[in-house]
């Protein structure tokens, strides 16, 4: 009887996400120019500064335990809002790589292609450092490379401002670049 | 007489429709595309004529008639894993950063439903009328809780990725998504009660096929829609971004 009800549930739930899923595409579909509203400001200097391992060896030699503590907390959660925040600007980027990709200009296609391929991985090693800074909170131990999704976001930065010299430039001057 | 009239019409017109899904597909050369899709849908009419002169020939018996069903939703089941995979193929082939790994994960996710499925589906077996029937329960059960955790953990890893489906893949996916979800319901509900309830159980999994051809049907024959590349696309940069870049551009 157990399993019939987990099962019965598990189907509905399925079949609530199918439908979720599907009017959510169609509310997505075509709203390019809404997209890039949804962008958020990312401080990589910050960010860098959050998760640098000097910076937590500094307060937890100045510290007392429970302001260390506290302090951790806070820039712990801090550095989650800057990841969620990269990764989130990596989601509307793709959007905007994909649909370059469809470019008559060989050089926006060319951007496009890398963009979407460094929000993949920006999307990627997001994931993971949104995991490993919620374990942080609970159990202090390995702690958050920020090289990896700092240098992704600002290979992302520098993409999206390639594909807007591509498309304001003349094609000459684009394809030397 | 209404009951035998809906039977009638929810066995027919799915299958009518699966006739104008395979005629727009070939007219449309979508079978060069999606070619496990297309032999499934071919395969679906093909069964669905073989079942139908098989219920009311004299010659054929109520046993040989199941072992028939059973025989076609085999191949049918095998059919509609390839056309997941035909999913997972289209949906990441324009990007290799996850081509690769989604690949790989579709094998591992395709493993561990199967054993949780079997788990699940051995779990309990009801008041089934033969063994053939309890086969097909399990079966059913089974091949419903791979399915679903496929296309639901397909649906949510794109998302989750933004990744753009293409409409044709998309209406696939969520007619296979829609009839999953719906058949595991009703697979694991019938294995609790038995065959008394089964006409309720297999009006709603009758009616659930019906809409999930209609679902494909509509993506067949609507329009692909691109999103436009604009200038005005592009975020807005600031002075300061512009110029690093020049700076890095210039350095080069």
């Amino acid at each position: 009887m157990t399993v019939t009800f987990i099962l019965v549930l598990a189907g509905l739930l399925a079949l609530a996400c199918f439908l979720l899923l599907a009017k959510g595409r169609v509310a997505s579909t075509g709203d390019m120019e809404k997209l890039t509203t949804r962008l958020r400001p990312v401080d990589v200097e910050a960010f860098r500064n959050l998760t640098d391992p000097g910076e937590e060896e500094y307060l937890r030699t100045n510290l007392s335990g429970g302001d260390f503590r506290k302090i951790h907390r806070e820039r712990t959660l801090a550095a989650i809002e800057y990841v969620s925040g990269a990764a989130q600007n990596a989601a509307v980027l793709m959007r905007i790589g994909d649909a370059a990709r469809r470019s008559p200009n060989p050089s926006t296609v060319e951007a496009g292609e890398k963009l979407v391929d460094t929000a993949i991985r920006l999307r990627l090693y997001a994931f993971h450092a949104i995991a490993k800074l919620y374990f942080g909170l609970v159990l202090p131990g390995p702690r958050v490379s920020p090289a990896r999704i700092a240098e992704s976001y600002e290979q992302m930065t520098r993409l999206v401002v390639m594909l807007g010299v591509f498309q304001h430039a003349p094609q000459g001057v684009a394809a030397s670049l | 007489m209404t009951v035998t009239w809906l039977r009638y019409y929810l066995w027919i017109a799915p299958h009518a429709l699966l006739v104008v899904v395979l005629v727009v597909m070939f007219r449309r050369k979508l079978q060069r595309q999606f070619p496990i899709f297309f032999t499934y849908i071919a395969f679906e009419i093909i069964q669905f004529l073989t079942l139908f002169i098989a219920e009311y020939s004299p010659s054929i018996s109520r046993k040989q008639y199941y072992l028939l069903f059973l025989f076609g939703s085999a191949i049918s089941t095998i059919l509609r894993f390839g056309v997941l995979y035909e999913i997972f193929i289209h949906v990441f082939r324009n990007y290799p950063a996850l081509n690769r790994s989604a690949r790989v994960s579709f094998r591992w996710a395709v493993l561990l439903l199967f054993v949780a499925a079997t788990a699940f589906s051995f779990s309990k077996s009801g008041d089934q009328i033969d063994r053939m029937l309890t086969v097909i329960f399990v079966f059913d059960r089974t091949f419903s809780i791979v399915q679903c955790g496929l296309l639901l953990s397909l649906f949510l890893f794109s998302r989750y990725f933004s990744i753009s489906w293409k409409s044709h893949v998309f209406g696939i996916a969520l007619g296979f998504g829609v009839f999953a979800s719906v058949e595991l319901a009703t697979s694991a509900i019938r294995s609790q009660i038995g065959v008394s309830g089964n006409q309720i159980l297999d009006f709603i999994t009758m009616a659930t096929y019906h809409l999930c051809v209609l679902i494909w049907l509509f993506y067949m024959l609507a329009r692909e829609q691109t999103p436009k590349y604009n200038s005005s696309d592009l975020p807005e940069h600031d002075l300061e971004t512009w110029n690093q870049e020049l700076h890095r551009l210039i350095k080069k």
